[in-house]
């Protein structure tokens, strides 16, 4: 019991105020007024310079929000959001057209010098094609390293900032830009595309974002191209008592592949705030797409107060024959998280991945998981869920696999596994599965244990104390998932969970 | 704009029999019975009959599957008689040898039964009796045993019973025969059945308990049964049930269990009948040491419709609990399964699984499923599973290679597999005529 004893003190020592990325940054920025009407609509249209046709479909979605309720079914708690209190649109003030980096804001640059992410992701990209000394990230976005893997766009508050590597990404083809520039320059590819998986009144964040996202990528793949780096997007809300709502459209071209990251940060607010995004991607025939997150938004401090809560809607399409779609998501962040990252398996033969590592720690509550939706033939989709409940936490995985009529063949392996730290917290695991045909082979199994007492003592009776034999047993269970993060991502990955279960893993 | 929400025909239905039949219903006129009703009535009347949106009833959308509410069953002009009785049990459970109690629509029937060997064992009434002067015990058992307050078809139970039987087997007692108690619908129309058991089995006691839920002509018929059971320290219950009620039935069965200290409780609930059959089971433990096993098997064709959703609330620390459940499902035939095991709080060590298992034989089948856990200790070993798929190629292969035709390696592997579940009975009689049953079934199947 001692080494379990000695980690659940640990967790309840480690503040969730460390959060690391709890600064803030004071930069100037251009806010729509607070509240949410046609107007503030019409605001952000305008701000964002976005054709007729944009602002009416906003207007369309946002008449549609006005008739929704908020869902209530999820099994998370928090006392109900005043929308009209919230601040729809924040950009920082010099981003306004830069033209290079030089323009702008030193503060930004500074911001993100500060988290890491991309710096790290230089790094050790750096490291291992002989770029012996961490450079300046001022350098690094401006382009120096030709031959750089990850291409970034970063979006702060509601603008995108920046998006590095443009010219280098154009050479093959890749169009990846800021949505608000997709909208202007490819505006038949966004016509076509945008809410053609999510659907603008699919669920009342959706409807929400439809109204008001600010910006967000737009990846599109040429047919036949394998995207020539990793493309990254790193998301901050950076404003007090501002929403954030990006809107992410990735389309993938019949025979084309592409690697797609995300991450998320938040500076520590004793306020909530909101961030509700919608990603949508399009996997054409024999495209596959690769779809990761960290997400890192503040979790709130260590009594409960503040933190983000994450209403995200994240939906695949495996449009075309033989496509895959594979989603990975590593979640340490959030107050609250209700996020279910899903695949329509459309296309005969396609196929579904789900991934997950959810931590929760202090009082934080996840409701995570996934959908599978097979309907086309010979489809297959493969779940593999991380649940590792602390503090005073609250974890649910909640998942659908279901088969249509016409799917036969359809396959699926499913396994969520809960872990336990402490007798505080909770884990739960809802699965839904619906087999409308006989040839339809699903199988799940799930289980919740805490970490057991013969393997910290079989790691012992080898010379480990009690952490390190607690942080390799937490690293064994999350292995599957960590193994399927693009490399950028893995070292940042293992550096989170340590950071989230402070003192689990030693 | 606070519109009332409308009624659906069999809702209406309902309200005019408790509002009409209130007066008439059994334990009128006693203050604590009618309070029961009234706040049961409450209950129900505030929300209607469970629908698509309300989680628990998600696969069975009883505003849609119950078209009109039938009238209750009158009173019986002819006598019925033993043979009648047999018909309805089929030749197998008929000639098991128990202590038999039989029901005949929702009334206790005396000279129907055999309760020869029970003298001094154990005290059995009928429930409308006992309304009418409720004992202490049965205020503090009756609705009490593991309250479900939102659930509303149980609600509608306790407003419109208009029978059933208490049945109180003292400590220590060791039945060496089952005990068979009989539900069988003798209504020559379409009519409606409520009826509700309250068993108690005393401390240490050993009983085994087979529910039989079966009708004589093939009159439309809804049941709402509810049983609930309490389980003294140290006892040793099994608790079984057959249902083939008639393909134009809608059956709704709720088992309500609260287990004591170090008991051990095996259900078993054998579904082959009913047009639409929900088989509810919560389960609670109470006390610590405790150990329950619910299983089922699941024979469904044609448009069958059969709902196992069951509830296993670890209370307490230290108790185990298994749920295992095979479906056959042919034609267009659907199978649901939910299981939620709560784990609270303090209940650590506690060991839970689950297990459902669907084999579809017709592309037209449906199996949905939903394993759920939700756990609050950590110091825990908790798991389930669900799979589904049909008949094994590969093992087709094994045994036609062995010159077994078609036909017959179909019919084994299939009686292989539901078989497998059939197994947890412990009662040898029992399980060998539900051997037997699901044969019978099988050989219906032209497999």
């Amino acid at each position: 019991m001692a080494a379990v004893q000695e980690t659940v003190e640990h967790v309840k020592e480690m503040e969730v105020d460390k959060y690391k990325y709890g600064f803030e940054t004071d930069i100037e920025t251009v806010k729509a007024p607070k509240g949410l009407n046609e107007d503030i609509v019409r605001f952000i249209s305008d701000k964002k310079g976005e054709p007729e046709w944009m602002l009416q479909w906003r207007l369309d979605a946002f008449e549609r929000w006005l008739t929704m309720t908020e869902p209530k079914w999820s099994r998370v708690h928090y006392p109900k959001i005043d929308f009209q209190d919230l601040y729809y649109y924040a950009a920082p003030k010099s981003t306004e057209g830069p033209k290079s980096l030089d323009e702008v804001d030193p503060e930004l640059l500074e911001t993100y010098k500060k988290l890491g992410i991309p710096l790290k992701e230089q790094e050790i990209l750096a490291g291992v094609r002989k770029q012996g000394e961490p450079s300046e990230l001022e350098d690094e976005i401006g382009g120096e390293y030709g031959s750089g893997k990850v291409a970034i766009d970063a979006v702060f508050d509601s603008v995108s900032v920046v998006t590095t590597f443009k010219k280098e990404l154009a050479k093959a083809g890749v169009i990846f830009c800021s949505m608000s520039e997709a909208v202007r320059e490819h505006p038949d590819l966004v016509k076509k595309y945008l809410s053609s998986v999510v659907p603008v009144s699919d669920n009342f964040y959706a409807t929400l974002n439809s109204a008001v996202f600010s910006d967000g990528s737009f990846v599109y793949i040429p047919e036949g191209v394998r995207c020539p780096m990793e493309l990254s997007t790193y998301f901050r809300i950076n404003e007090a008592q501002t929403g954030q709502f990006e809107r992410t459209l990735i389309i993938a071209d019949k025979g084309s592949y592409v690697s797609y990251l995300e991450g998320c940060t938040a500076p520590m607010r004793d306020e909530n705030q909101l961030h509700a995004a919608v990603v949508e991607l399009v996997a054409l025939d024999d495209a596959e797409i690769k779809y990761s997150t960290v997400q890192n938004w503040y979790p709130g401090n260590k009594d409960g107060v503040g933190g983000v809560y994450n209403f995200v809607t994240k939906r695949g399409d495996c449009r075309g024959k033989n496509s895959k779609i594979s989603w990975t998501q590593v979640e340490t962040g959030s107050a609250i998280t209700w996020k279910y990252p899903s695949c329509i398996l459309r296309g005969d033969n396609s196929i579904g991945e789900f991934y997950s590592i959810a931590i929760s720690n202090g009082y934080q509550q996840v409701d995570s998981g996934t959908k599978m939706i097979h309907l086309g033939k010979n489809t297959s989709s493969r779940i593999i869920s991380k649940g590792i409940a602390a503090g005073k936490s609250d974890n649910t995985y909640r998942g659908l696999v279901s088969a249509h009529r016409k799917a036969t063949g359809a396959r699926n392996f499913t396994a969520c596994d809960s872990l336990l730290i402490g007798d505080q917290c909770g884990a739960h695991t809802i699965p839904y599965i619906e087999a409308k045909n006989a040839s339809a082979q699903f199988e799940h199994e799930a289980t919740t244990s805490k970490i057991s007492e013969d393997q910290l003592f079989y790691c012992q009776a080898r010379g480990m104390n009690e952490e390190e034999a607690v942080a390799l047993i937490v690293n064994g269970f999350v292995r599957d998932v960590i193994q399927k993060l693009p490399m950028e991502f893995m070292a940042e990955t293992q550096r989170l969970i340590g950071i989230s279960l402070e003192g689990s893993v030693g | 704009m606070a519109a009332e929400i409308l009624k659906t025909k069999a809702e209406q239905g309902f309200a005019d029999q408790f509002t009409a039949g209130k007066s008439a219903l059994p334990g009128a006129g006693n203050a604590w019975a009618e309070g029961l009703r009234d706040a049961a009535w409450e209950t129900y009347a505030s929300v209607g009959l469970p629908h698509a949106r309300v989680e628990e009833w998600k696969y069975t959308d009883l505003r849609r599957l119950l078209s009109e509410a039938y009238p209750p069953a009158p009173a019986l002009a002819e006598a019925l008689n033993g043979d009648d009785v047999a018909k309805a049990l089929g030749s197998v459970l008929a000639g098991l040898e128990c202590h038999r109690l039989v029901i005949v629509d929702s009334q206790f029937r005396p000279e129907l039964s055999d309760l020869g060997g029970l003298e001094g064992m154990g005290d059995i009434q009928s429930l409308g009796d006992q309304l009418s002067s409720p004992a202490d015990w049965l205020k503090q058992t009756l609705t009490q045993i593991t309250p479900q307050q939102n659930d509303t078809v149980i609600a509608l139970n306790t407003a419109l019973m208009s029978g059933g039987i208490t049945l109180r087997i003292g400590d220590n007692v060791v039945l060496d025969k089952p005990v068979h108690i009989v539900h069988v619908v003798a209504a020559k129309e379409a009519a409606s059945v409520t009826l509700r058991n309250v068993i108690s089995i005393g401390a240490a006691a050993k009983v085994c308990l087979l529910e039989s839920y079966v009708s004589l002509a093939d009159t439309p018929l809804q049941r709402n049964a509810v049983s609930e059971l309490i389980a003294g320290d140290g006892s040793d219950v099994q608790h079984i049930k057959f249902q083939n009620e008639n393909m134009d039935s809608s059956h709704l069965t709720s088992w309500m269990t609260r287990l004591g200290a170090d008991v051990t409780y095996k259900a078993f609930q054998f579904s082959i009948g009913a047009a639409v059959a929900r088989n509810q089971i919560f389960v609670t433990f109470a006390g610590e040491g405790s150990t329950s096993h619910v299983s089922g098997a699941v024979m469904g064709r044609g448009k069958q419709h059969n709902d196992t959703t069951m509830v296993i609330d670890h209370a307490v620390p230290g108790c185990e609990s298994r749920e295992f459940n095979k479906l056959v499902l042919d034609g267009s035939a659907r199978g649901v399964v939910q299981c939620k095991a709560i784990v609270r709080k303090h209940a650590q060590k506690t060991d839970g699984h689950q297990m459902a298992q669907a084999l579809m034989l017709s592309e037209m089948a449906e199996f949905d499923s939903k394993p759920e856990l939700e756990i609050f200790a950590d110091d825990v070993v908790c798991g389930h599973g669900s799979t589904s798929g049909q008949v094994d190629d590969e093992l087709m292969f094994y045994l036609r290679a062995r010159g077994i035709p078609e036909p017959q390696a179909r019919a084994l592997l299939i009686a292989a597999f539901v078989g497998e579940a059939i197994e947890k009975v412990s009662s040898e009689p029992i399980r060998e005529a539900f051997r037997s049953m699901s044969e019978t079934w099988l050989e219906g199947e032209g497999a």
